[in-house]
């Protein structure tokens, strides 16, 4: 468990099987690539064990920590390629709906993926770190370096252009 | 600064219902088509391959035995920061070391409270310097006239050279006495080797000692009195000498212009000498025994006031030339003031510890008077380039 100011290896292992999946899902989508992505959620993985000593709970979770991390040497990554990343690859469902929902669910995600891919970069990094990342309001306000109000209102417009996008006629 | 948007009714109620969704809780009917949409965004999230997850997997458990980045950037970076306090820290050391050496000096006798005017102090210009604390019983009139010496070489060579005639009228070069009184303490054990250290110090400066008379020194201290005669040019930087050899208890210094008495004693003297030269023109054309014995009477009595006149001009002219300083030492045996003579006294000690709590004091002063700007400075810094970091970061995220 972590104590008061910093993160032991005990509550990093937790902190890693409870953040892994989502924190690459956000830099899958961040970064458009599968193999960046896998570079950049070790490296980020790897950083915030070997600073683990210097988290301080009073700045925030551990988890908006871990993301903080994980956006930096995304960003750095990002920069490094000067391009932007598509949003979605062509990653395989994995959860598959049931049979009798199967058309309907397809047509809504991939009319979801499509709207994801028409935002802007900053807009799809909200959304990203919001659905994928799993992020409360007060951390997404810590790892975009904002106050909570601005998040929100900022993902609050990303989710609307979305709505916007996913009901106007195909 | 990004501006202050609070979040309308609208905006808290679909955040809160995509919060409950991704709690998996339920929502409101009228949201459930933002329901549908938060599970239909959280489904599309990419998940890592087996390979990879199983790959990291075993990093995280074996620590990371391989680095991705040499760790020695992580700790470079983090001792950048530790050097700027440490700077400031170190500049603050040596400001403080500079002032309590340049205070102290080998002053060692001297409390910092009651600092005599220390030598370093003085500007180098000669004769040019001023004590920097005016020194007990210099009155105002004593401060101008010495203000009115400063800006004159005060060489005796410089004194004595004539200025530039204005209007056809002679000055004559201002021509000051100056005259200081000191006294010293000194511990009993210290006070034969203080009387001895005058007379060295007094030679270093070019002085003479016209006279002296020292006590006999025993268990209940002696006194020393000398009549100095110093340099006027040098007469500051020799007190301030002087000064160091013991605890200065009483200081004064005086000024005499004497320029009018030696305006006056060489005009008689240029009269005097062309009285002579007449006589002597009288003499030359005289034709009677009488006459030649009266000129011979008068050119004697003249030649007799001109040989006055000049020796009054000369002692005048060293009585400008050389300050009379009058010293006296004092040899205590147990005074509040004998320093690291005696028995070391509940009192000293007290004294001892008010000066060790002055220093510190002062140095902690020195020092947050170089901290705090240099960490204000270096704070600002450090928001700027984390700023400048973070936008040349998101930059990524803008279109190319």
């Amino acid at each position: 468990m972590a104590t008061p100011h910093n993160t032991s290896a005990g509550s990093f292992d937790a902190l890693y099987r409870e953040s892994a999946r989502d924190l690459y899902a956000y830099v899958r989508t961040l970064l458009g690539d599968d193999a960046a992505a896998e570079d950049v959620t070790a490296l980020a993985f790897e950083r915030a064990y070997r600073r683990r000593a210097t988290f301080d709970a009073r700045r925030g979770s551990q988890r908006g920590w871990l993301f903080g991390i994980a956006r930096n040497a995304a960003l750095d990554e990002l920069r490094r390629r000067r391009r932007t990343a598509p949003l979605v690859g062509d990653l395989p469902d994995e959860r598959a709906p049931a049979p009798e929902e199967e058309a309907d669910l397809a047509v809504r995600r991939t009319t979801v993926r499509a709207a994801l891919a028409a935002l802007s970069p900053r807009d799809r990094e909200l959304v990203a770190l919001k659905f994928h990342g799993g992020l409360t309001n007060a951390e997404l306000a810590a790892v975009l370096g904002t106050s909570q109000s601005n998040a929100g209102t900022r993902l609050h417009r990303a989710v609307a252009k979305l709505r916007e996008a996913c009901n106007a006629p195909a | 600064m990004r501006p202050r948007e609070p979040l309308t009714p609208e905006q808290e109620r679909d955040l809160e219902a995509i919060d409950h969704t991704l709690a998996g809780e339920p929502v409101e009917l009228e949201l459930r088509e933002l329901e549908e949409l938060v599970r239909d965004i959280r489904a599309t999230a990419p998940a890592m391959t087996p390979a990879f997850a199983a790959r990291l997997e075993q990093e995280v458990s074996d620590g990371f035995p391989t680095p991705r980045e040499p760790p020695v950037r992580v700790r470079v970076r983090g001792r950048r920061w530790l050097l700027l306090p440490a700077l400031g820290s170190l500049a603050a050391v040596l400001v403080a070391l500079v002032v309590v050496l340049a205070d102290g000096g080998d002053d060692t006798n001297t409390p910092m409270g009651r600092a005599a005017p220390s030598e370093q102090a003085a500007p180098a210009a000669g004769g040019a310097e001023r004590d920097e604390a005016p020194a007990p019983g210099r009155d105002e009139a004593a401060d101008q006239a010495a203000r009115a010496m400063t800006p004159a070489p005060a060489t005796s060579t410089a004194a004595r050279a004539p200025r530039a005639p204005s209007a056809g009228v002679t000055q004559t070069p201002r021509k000051v006495q100056r005259s200081a009184s000191i006294a010293l303490q000194t511990p009993e054990d210290e006070f034969d080797r203080t009387t001895d250290a005058v007379n060295t110090t007094v030679a270093r400066f070019g002085g003479i000692v016209a006279s002296s008379q020292i006590g006999a020194s025993d268990e209940r201290g002696g006194e020393a009195t000398f009549d100095l005669r110093i340099p006027t040019d040098r007469l500051d930087r020799a007190l301030a000498a002087l000064a160091k050899l013991g605890h200065v208890t009483e200081r004064s210094q005086g000024l005499d212009d004497i320029t009018g008495s030696f305006s006056s004693a060489r005009a008689r003297l240029t009269d005097a000498r062309a009285e002579r030269r007449g006589l002597l023109r009288a003499l030359g054309r005289a034709t009677t025994e009488a006459q030649i014995d009266s000129l011979k009477a008068q050119l004697r009595s003249v030649a007799g006031r001109i040989r006055g006149l000049e020796g009054a001009l000369e002692s005048l002219r060293r009585r400008a030339d050389l300050a009379t300083v009058s010293l006296t030492v004092h040899g205590t045996g147990d005074g509040p003031q004998a320093g690291g003579g005696g028995q070391w006294t509940p009192g000293d000690a007290a004294g001892d510890a008010v000066r060790v709590l002055e220093v510190l004091a002062g140095v902690l002063l020195i020092g947050l008077a170089i901290l705090v700007p240099a960490a204000l400075l270096g704070a600002l810094i450090a928001l700027g380039l984390r700023f400048g970091r973070r936008r040349r970061r998101e930059a990524a995220l803008d279109p190319a």
